[in-house]
């Protein structure tokens, strides 16, 4: 016994080290982001209100940028408003007495967010915004600003959230080429913050340079046709039985500023009606 | 000790800033060992690990880099007190046990800041990139990061020198 207490206070330091060294690689090897609890993340009191007091300082710094890029989208937004009104003027001669609404936009609704931390240097990149489930934002939740995917939402506080940036491997956004049907999977390769990588698309279809990236609206997340990017090259997949493309990603990362969360009304019907189908294909398993 | 406490907090905020700086896309500033580097040599290693460990884990979620610099920061601080005899044979011969540049002369405090920054990057950045797939790549992080941290914690202790002499 006496033996056993003199080892244990000699070698007392190696079992602090130890026990030090096994729970950070705890921390480290957990896989799971959608699992990290908030006080382990920028997502938590302390850290968001001291973010938000940075971000006061450093917001004014794009301004002129964001607010050329703004003026650059809106005036897109109305030669597109105006197209449109065209074309349903056009529909409306066509068919008279049918009363002509499209749904699939009604199912969405927008949180506006600012952005008060962001990383893009990291191998696994985050964003954290100032706005948590006191304002409505739930995990899940798809996030866009005014050029295109940013991220999706996975630990919230109260008054902050944490956002799975674009820059991420862990997260793989279903995209397809605008105007075709083929879908892939995007993912960064980690490279640089401007260009990401889809995968898994069909060998035999020819794409061109300058194509648009939307998203395929595959998942209950982001709608269909959110723009992601455009094409920049053909590159050789991994695994040789399909390509891939490199991306040019059309938001730009180092200058995030103000994000709109995706809220989809019908979220918890989809997710009610993917678990009903489990647990029947489960029973007919039985 | 208040000393210390205030430079804890105060690492832990010039880090938050430093993490948006990132040059060439390879050299990330890591300033907030200096907190290691200055704590008194003849204090317990069970002492400056669990702070290390804290220190480390506090600039994690800062980060949202889990666990990451905890590990790293862990570590380096075990390799410490070997570096610190590695360059200062005699430590018993110190009269203040805070490593600086006055206690140590400024050719042995360089050695030893450059050393441990070095160790901390070596094992910050094989942490990060685990795989040794891209060699090259994680080298030329880790000699840039070392020069453009130790630089930067050069300013910092500049600053606290300045400070020092106007009191005396």
């Amino acid at each position: 016994m006496k033996n056993l207490i003199n080892f244990i206070i000699k070698y007392f330091s190696w079992f602090v080290f130890i026990f030090y060294v096994t729970i950070s690689c705890m921390l480290l090897f957990d896989n799971n982001p959608y699992q990290h609890h908030v006080y382990l993340t920028s997502a938590n009191r302390i850290c968001s209100s001291i973010f938000s007091v940075f971000n006061n300082v450093t917001s004014y710094f794009h301004l002129h940028e964001i607010n050329e890029d703004l003026h650059h989208r809106n005036a897109m937004l109305e030669m597109e408003v105006i197209n449109l009104r065209n074309e349903l003027a056009d529909i409306k001669l066509m068919l008279p007495d049918s009363t002509f609404s499209s749904p699939a936009v009604h199912d969405y609704d927008f949180i506006l967010a600012h952005v008060i931390n962001n990383s893009i240097s990291q191998p696994q990149n985050y964003i954290t915004i100032n706005r948590g489930s006191d304002d409505g934002i739930t995990p899940e939740m798809g996030v866009i600003d005014h050029n295109g995917v940013v991220g999706i939402v996975n630990v919230v506080g109260s008054h902050s959230a944490r956002i799975i940036s674009l820059l991420n491997p862990q997260f793989r956004l279903s995209c397809k080429v605008k105007g075709h049907d083929y879908f892939g999977s995007m993912v960064w390769d980690g490279k640089d913050p401007y260009h990401a990588v889809l995968e898994e698309l069909p060998k035999h279809v020819k794409f061109a340079k300058g194509d648009t990236i939307v998203t395929s609206g595959y998942s209950s997340v982001f709608p269909e046709g959110l723009i992601v990017g455009t094409i920049e090259e053909q590159v050789k997949d991994k695994n040789d039985n399909f390509f891939s493309l490199r991306i040019a990603l059309s938001s730009d990362f180092t200058q995030l500023s103000t994000v709109r969360a995706i809220k989809n009304k019908r979220h918890d019907e989809i997710v009610k009606l993917s678990q009903e189908q489990a647990s029947d294909r489960k029973e007919a398993r039985k | 000790m208040l000393q210390f406490a205030l430079l804890f907090i105060m690492m832990i905020i010039v880090q938050t800033i430093c993490n948006h700086i990132c040059i060439f896309g390879i050299a990330i500033p890591l300033v907030y060992i200096y907190f290691i580097v200055r704590l008194p040599i003849n204090l317990s290693v069970n002492w400056v690990m669990t702070l290390a460990f804290f220190l480390g884990l506090t600039i994690d979620i800062f980060s949202n880099t889990q666990g990451m610099n905890a590990l790293a920061c862990t570590i380096t601080t075990v390799l410490r007190r070997p570096i610190f005899s590695l360059y200062f044979a005699r430590e018993d011969d110190l009269a203040n046990p805070i490593p600086s540049i006055r206690t140590l002369g400024t050719g042995i405090y360089i050695k030893y800041l450059l050393s441990i920054v070095l160790v901390f990057n070596i094992i910050l950045f094989f942490i990060q990139s685990f795989t040794l797939s891209n060699i090259v790549l994680t080298l030329l992080r880790i000699v840039a990061s070392t020069i453009l941290s130790t630089l930067l914690i050069f300013g910092i202790d500049s600053l606290d020198n300045t400070k020092r002499e106007k009191r005396l």
